[in-house]
Order: C-alpha cells, then sequence, then structure tokens
C-alpha cells in the first residue's frame, strides 16, 4: 500500500473542490460537517471515500453528486460550477452526469427490472425504441436480462442492487455516486457488485466515489480517501 | 413505460387503500350527483314555463276540502280568463296498490284546452279527441304509462278507488305524448263519472285549474277571485300553479336547505378522507420521491406526477360514482315515474354531471397538492435516509 497526501494521479480533472465548507444548523447552533475541503478527483478515477461515522464522508458524496449544496467554496463537476446551477438546472445536470448507487437499492417496488431502469430516461426525450435499446444494452452488462420483467421483491438483494446499478448507468453517466453499495448484501454479493462496479470503471471509463466502511470493499477502489471530523486526513493508493 | 402507466402503477401500489378511497369517492359522487339531481328536478317541478299562465283555484281550508262547481261559471266571466277545468285527484290504483299512479277525473271539455302542452294537442287529431269526449267511461293516459302497463288504445282499463267509493272501468280512447316524462304518467277521466257514482261530489270539485290569457294578468286575477269569494262558506285560495306545486315540495321540508347541507358535509368528508389518504400515501413513498430527484426528476415535475395521481384517482372514483347515479336515475324513472310523476323527469344532467367532476376533481388537486407540495421540498438528503 502507497500512502501520499491527496495525490490521486494526473489526467483531466472531472471534480475539483475548493475549499468546500458545509455546515447544519439546529436552531442557532451551527454545526460544521466539512471544513477547507481541497480536492481534484481526475476522469476515471475509482476513489473510496473513508472514515468514522460523523466524519463527513456522506455530506461530501452528496455535494459531489449535487444533491446537497455547500455553504462555502466552489464546486466543479463534469464541467459545471455546481454553486451557479438553480434547483431545475441541478436535476437536470444530475440526469445527465451523475449515477446514484443506494445501499438499500431503493428501487420503485410498482415496477419491474425493465421499468425501473427506464426511469432515469423518461426525462431524456428518449424515444421509446431508443429506451428500449439502452434498457437491454444495460441489463445485459449486468447480466440480468432474463430477470428483465421480474419485481424487486422476486429478485434476491444482489440482483436488486444490480438492476439499481444498471438504472445508475442507464443515461451513460460520467460520475457513478455509491453509498454504502455492499452494505445490505452477503459477501458473495458483495463481491459480485463490486466485480461489476470495478468492471464500469476500467472497462466503461466511468469515474466512482464509493462510500464505505468495510476495508474489502474499499480494496476494490484505486484510491482511498479518507476523512477525520470533516477534514481530508490522508489518500491511500491501493496497490493490487 | 409511459407516464400513465407509471401514474397507474404508483397509484396501485397499495391496491386496498386505492380501492377503498374509490370506494369512497364513488359513493360520495353518486350521493352529491343523487341528491343535486333531486333538487334540479324538484326545482323544475316548481318552474314549470308552461305554466306561466295557469292557475290553481282551490279552497282555502285545504286541498281535502271541495268547491262548488258553480263557481266556475264566475270564473268564466272573467275576461283575462281563456279556459277553465275541475279536477280531483281521484287517487285510483290499477289491479295492485303498489301499482300506483296519478289520475283525475277533470272536465274533458277543456283540459285539452287547459293543458295543451302537456298533452301535446298540437299533435293530436280531432278525432282523436272526439273519441274520448264522445265515451263517458273512456280515459286518456300518458305514453310512459300506457307502455309501462303495456295498455293500447280500445284496452279497459280497471280502477280501484282509495279516495272514492267507485271502481270505474274506464276505456282508453287516446294515448298522447308529452314533452316531458313527467307529464306521461297521467291519466284522466270524465268528470261526469265521479259525480254520478259518488253522490256527495255533486256539483263539487277539489280544484280548478285556469288558464289566463296572458301572464301579466294574473296578480289581478288571484287577488279579484279570493276576494270575491271572501268571506263566503267556500272560501278561495288561488295561486299560481308553480306556487300550488311549491307548497307539495314545501311538505318535504326545507329540502334545498337540507340537500345543500349534505352536500356540503359529503364534499368536506371526502376532502379530509383523500388528503388525509394522500398525505399518507406521498409520506410512506418520502424516500422514493428522494431517489426520483436524485435521478433528475425535477421538484416540479415529481410535484405533477404526484397530482396527476389524484386526479387520477378522483377521476376514476367521480365518473364511476357519475355513471352509478345514471343507473340510479333510470331506476328511479321507472320505479317510482309512475307514482310520483316529477320522479319520470329525474336525471342526472350534464350540469350536474360538469359539477360533480369538477368538484371532484378540485378535491384531488386540493388533497394532493399540500403533501405533495412538502414532499417535494424537503431536501433530497433528507428523503435519502440512507445515504443521509
Amino acid at each position: 500500500m502507497n500512502t501520499d497526501r491527496f495525490d490521486l494521479g494526473g489526467g483531466e480533472p472531472i471534480i475539483t473542490l475548493r475549499d468546500i465548507a458545509k455546515s447544519y444548523w439546529r436552531e442557532e447552533l451551527e454545526i460544521p460537517v466539512l471544513q477547507g475541503i481541497d480536492l481534484e478527483i481526475p476522469a476515471g478515477a475509482y476513489i473510496a471515500l473513508m472514515g468514522p461515522s460523523g466524519s463527513g464522508k456522506t455530506t461530501l458524496l452528496n455535494l459531489l453528486a449535487g444533491i446537497d449544496r455547500p455553504t462555502g467554496g466552489s464546486l466543479e463537476v463534469c464541467g459545471h460550477e455546481l454553486n451557479d446551477l438553480d434547483d431545475d438546472q441541478l436535476a437536470a445536470w444530475r440526469n445527465a452526469h451523475v449515477g446514484f448507487i443506494f445501499q438499500n437499492y431503493n428501487l420503485v417496488p410498482v415496477l419491474n427490472a425493465f421499468e425501473n431502469v427506464e426511469l432515469p430516461l423518461l426525462i431524456t426525450g428518449a424515444g421509446r425504441g431508443e429506451r428500449r435499446d439502452r434498457v437491454d444494452q444495460v441489463l445485459q452488462l449486468v447480466n440480468l436480462t432474463d430477470q428483465m420483467f421480474n419485481y424487486p421483491r422476486q429478485l434476491s438483494g444482489g440482483q436488486e442492487q444490480r438492476v439499481a446499478i444498471a438504472r445508475a448507468i442507464v443515461t451513460d453517466p460520467d460520475l457513478l455516486v455509491a453509498d454504502e453499495p455492499t452494505g445490505a448484501l452477503d459477501a458473495k454479493n458483495a463481491e459480485e457488485v463490486l466485480a461489476l462496479m470495478e468492471r464500469l470503471n476500467r472497462e466503461l471509463g466511468k469515474t466512482i466515489v464509493m462510500v464505505t466502511h468495510d476495508p474489502k470493499a474499499a480494496h476494490h477502489a484505486r484510491h482511498q480517501i479518507h476523512l477525520e471530523k470533516g477534514v481530508l486526513d490522508r489518500t491511500v493508493e491501493v496497490n493490487r | 413505460m409511459r407516464w400513465l402507466a407509471l401514474i397507474w402503477k404508483s397509484l396501485m401500489r397499495s391496491k386496498r387503500r386505492t380501492l377503498l378511497i374509490v370506494g369512497s369517492l364513488v359513493l360520495s359522487v353518486f350521493t352529491v350527483a343523487v341528491l343535486q339531481s333531486l333538487l334540479t328536478t324538484l326545482n323544475a317541478v316548481t318552474d314549470n314555463p308552461n305554466s306561466s299562465n295557469r292557475l290553481v283555484v282551490r279552497h282555502k281550508s285545504g286541498l281535502t276540502q271541495m268547491l262548488p262547481r258553480a263557481y266556475e261559471a264566475f270564473l268564466r266571466q272573467q275576461p283575462e280568463i281563456e279556459t277553465v277545468c275541475a279536477l280531483q285527484w281521484f287517487g285510483g290504483y290499477y289491479q295492485d296498490p303498489r301499482n300506483f299512479f296519478a289520475n283525475f277525473a277533470s272536465d274533458e271539455a277543456t283540459i285539452f284546452q287547459t293543458f295543451r302542452e302537456e298533452f301535446g294537442v298540437a299533435n293530436l287529431t280531432e278525432a282523436q279527441i272526439k273519441d274520448y269526449l264522445r265515451d263517458g267511461a273512456g280515459c286518456i293516459v300518458g305514453a310512459s304509462l300506457a307502455k309501462k302497463n303495456g295498455w293500447k288504445v280500445g284496452d279497459v282499463v280497471p280502477l280501484t278507488g282509495t279516495i272514492f267509493p267507485i271502481n270505474p272501468r274506464l276505456t282508453i280512447r287516446l294515448i298522447y305524448k308529452s314533452p316531458k316524462p313527467s307529464d306521461e304518467n297521467v291519466l284522466h277521466f270524465h268528470y261526469k263519472l265521479l259525480e254520478e257514482g259518488v253522490p256527495r261530489m255533486k256539483g263539487l270539485v277539489g280544484s280548478f285549474w285556469v288558464r289566463a290569457h296572458r301572464p301579466e294578468d294574473i296578480p289581478r286575477l288571484i287577488e279579484r277571485v279570493d276576494r270575491h269569494y271572501a268571506n263566503s262558506a267556500y272560501e278561495t285560495l288561488t295561486e299560481t300553479e308553480n306556487a300550488f306545486n311549491l307548497a307539495f315540495v314545501k311538505m318535504l321540508g326545507n329540502i334545498g336547505a337540507i340537500i345543500q347541507g349534505i352536500t356540503a358535509a359529503v364534499v368536506v368528508a371526502i376532502l379530509i378522507v383523500t388528503g388525509n389518504t394522500m398525505a399518507t400515501a406521498i409520506r410512506e413513498r418520502t424516500t422514493e420521491i428522494a431517489v426520483f430527484r436524485a435521478m433528475g426528476f425535477s421538484a416540479s415535475r415529481v410535484l405533477s406526477l404526484l397530482l396527476a395521481e389524484g386526479v387520477l384517482l378522483v377521476g376514476v372514483g367521480g365518473s364511476l360514482g357519475v355513471l352509478l347515479a345514471n343507473l340510479a336515475a333510470g331506476a328511479v324513472r321507472g320505479s317510482l315515474g309512475a307514482a310520483m310523476p316529477f320522479f319520470a323527469d329525474f336525471a342526472i344532467l350534464p350540469a350536474t354531471v360538469l359539477a360533480c367532476m369538477t368538484g371532484a376533481l378540485g378535491i384531488g388537486v386540493l388533497a394532493t397538492f399540500i403533501p405533495a407540495y412538502a414532499a417535494t421540498r424537503r431536501p433530497i438528503t433528507d428523503g435519502l435516509k440512507a445515504i443521509g
């Protein structure tokens, strides 16, 4: 293992954070969660965000995924300064550039696998045929073509997470954010999901930022970023 | 997948809850549609344009008291009056007491002139009318009543009296068609038959129906007739036909206020029930809404989807309620139309359908908007508890 402060290698940055701060307010009390975060993540990186509970890793993930706003600093992701976008522009930006993978999969229970994957495409303006082709492609990629008409309750946890991954990549985003993607899976399924994410990074060039507590999961990333009490502590390059 | 499919599937996520709320919507819209139509029907009874120049002269003490038929002569002398028809409610039934319909003993010589719109006199031939006038045991019946009982011209209709101790056997001489179904559920026979069969009715009648030449003569006539018979043994109460009918409707109490009160209660109740259901349904989907927004659905798009669910829900419930009300109206017309002629006109009118559907959709939008708006304004990170 090679330890180096915040050096994530070369390449054009896809994420640039400058002096990012984030605080929450509880009545009159300001609770700082992130402070002075400076970070550049190159395109094609695979990052594991690690740290103890309350260190701010999920908050940082939310900020760079555009579902939360910083209280200070600038945040450029996929060529857009997110602070300059209003809520609707930010929604459109997320649809085009970010895919989400959640710990609990968060599939819509009344839609089958195909329809769940198709959801983000409904707002892209793609026609029915185009949508069908895209969904077929990504379901093939996650090896779930034969389960496409099954509902979430008819799928195993591992299959559900693979559907969620297919949904995350169906719009061909540059960035995938994953919050504890294997947290609800057994070891075998977790390994399959991590292998799939690794393929997406290696073969499709997707930039992945994953929050995890699990050192085994983090080992699949190329770099680990450790946070401690809201500040960047260190980065670790993973040698495999 | 199309948007409508997404909305429908979301709506059917809890089938039991959706069916229950649709059921309460059906019941509410049905109740409101039927009650409002009842009000419309009753209002039509007391607002008949054909009766604008007709008066009813009856005993001041009530409908059960008789007036001398001799009053007819005075009425005929009034220059404003075109014709006078003596009319007595007979109250008989055909074969079975449950087979009840409106039947009258009436002055055969003037009835066609007095009620020419109701009998569709313009479409009758002189020969048809003469057939009735010639036969003292003849009767005329409306087309709906004849159809219901399978009667045709020449058939004998035995009536059993309930008020008067006679059972006339009447021969149908004329079947008339009327512009209004309620006017087709009536039977008239010669007044002489009642006078001859019931000695106490000799020279007496329950009411006179008077047709004036012009509606503007009515107030003057009312005042003159009642003044003429004031302080006599048989004082009169003269009123317009609409006022006379209104007195019948008022026997039911202030039905308008009752119906509007029930309607308001139903609307408020269904608004609360729908609002509570939608709020619960939306609250259960907090995470899902956050996921939609994370995937790039804007807050306004998610709000539109949720509103569409609410509108679809009440649209289905409202449509079924209106459909059921229409079926019920048909059943009411068939079962009560003969006994109570104004029910023959009972229908769910397009204006009532429009009002019910507008109201239902308004409830759907209002009940959905508040929880949906709150849900879509909630920070995504709050909704995504797993991430937060």
